[in-house]
């Protein structure tokens, strides 16, 4: 059953996956998958507004290093994460809330599992914020 | 090109705690290329902004705007669209397009978004290194094109001092003695004798201690022109 209220946003290349929302019955929250063309191409402005539009988390996933289609655009995203993190820790937000996660292409067991993986991490900053509550 | 940095959001945000609706104007010139405060950044700033006012439970409406320029008052006139529509605007100019907004346009409360770091170069994506004071006096022709008043930590004009050890500077480890490698180049060239020359004091006047700094050149200017200051 899915968490109320509990949406993570995921921003991906369009090489790197083809698993869809059906793929992830296992996480129980709502799901927001989004594809580009490149993950270098997901901008820290994409990021940032998933997070206002509701998201608790953003995983950014991008082709392993040395295998993306345009060169060297997981590499660009993985980079952006990191000026994305720097505004989440000045505004006083868990910089991990986004994430980079380097896939296997077309490997949609290793994509579910970081997604589980980066569900479980922002589900226990959820909790901790409501026991501080 | 002036490199600027973008402020921390938190310093933006407490200058615009009070307002509802914002424009955050970015400048297309040396900013935008030093990736403060082009399009890019613009978008950047206006997103956390939003981001951040949401968190805090008082949602603000960011318009964004890029201008080729904001340090040439021709290219600041479209702001007179933006004025009664928003309550301030977040400049991510220099220091030289906030000030530009602010004498022209005095009723629009405007606050800087980067701060105004240096004159520097570009050297590799993403690192820039200052080159120049702009301190109006320039000395470079004698130094083989390389400033001491920039690059030396303590601005000598008769290094390298007693610091400079192994070519590197005692201030900073990491930085080259600028005298060092005067001395070095100068010597290749067979012109070391160019530093035996007593020069004159340099005159700091056009570095700013005379004040206000203006140019004027009475060759450009038309109809009388206007007192430069204003």
């Amino acid at each position: 059953m899915e968490e109320k209220g509990f949406k993570l946003s995921i921003l991906c290349c369009n090489y790197t996956n083809l698993s869809e929302r059906e793929d992830f019955f296992e996480v129980p929250v709502s799901l927001e998958i989004k594809r580009y063309p490149c993950s270098g191409k997901i901008e820290i402005t994409d990021m940032l507004r998933a997070l206002r539009e509701g998201a608790k988390g953003v995983m950014v996933a991008g082709c392993m290093p040395g295998t993306c289609h345009n060169g060297r655009g997981s590499e660009r995203a993985e980079k952006r994460v990191l000026g994305a993190r720097k505004i989440l820790e000045e505004i006083g937000l868990e910089p991990e809330r986004i994430s980079m996660f380097f896939v296997n292409r077309l490997d949609g067991e290793d994509f579910i599992n970081k997604v589980k993986a980066f569900y479980r991490e922002i589900l226990n900053f959820e909790l901790k914020g409501r026991e501080r509550k | 090109m002036i490199i600027a940095e973008r402020r921390p959001i938190p310093e933006i945000l407490r200058n615009i705690e009070n307002y509802q609706k914002i424009l955050v104007l970015g400048c297309r010139g040396c900013v935008a290329i030093c990736s403060a405060g082009g399009d890019r950044e613009v978008s950047i700033v206006a997103e956390a902004i939003r981001l951040a006012r949401t968190l805090q439970g008082k949602p603000i409406e960011v318009l964004e705007d890029t201008f080729i320029r904001q340090c040439d008052p021709e290219y600041l006139e479209p702001l007179k669209d933006y004025q009664g529509k928003v309550e301030a605007v977040v400049s991510l100019a220099c220091g030289v397009g906030v000030n530009l907004i602010a004498d022209l346009y005095p009723e629009i409360r405007v606050y800087p978004g980067v701060d105004t770091s240096f004159y520097g170069a570009n050297l590799s994506l993403g690192e820039w290194v200052e080159k120049c004071r702009g301190c109006g006096d320039c000395i470079i022709d004698r130094t083989a094109g390389l400033c001491p008043i920039a690059r030396c930590a303590k601005n000598l004009l008769n290094g390298p001092c007693g610091g400079s050890q192994g070519g590197r500077c005692e201030v900073r480890k990491d930085m080259p003695c600028i005298w060092h490698e005067i001395v070095e180049r100068l010597k290749a060239r067979g012109e070391l004798e160019k530093l035996l020359e007593i020069w004159e004091p340099k005159d700091w006047r056009p570095a700013g201690g005379d004040g206000l700094r203006v140019r004027v050149r009475e060759d450009l200017r038309l109809n009388g022109g206007k007192k430069p200051w204003r």
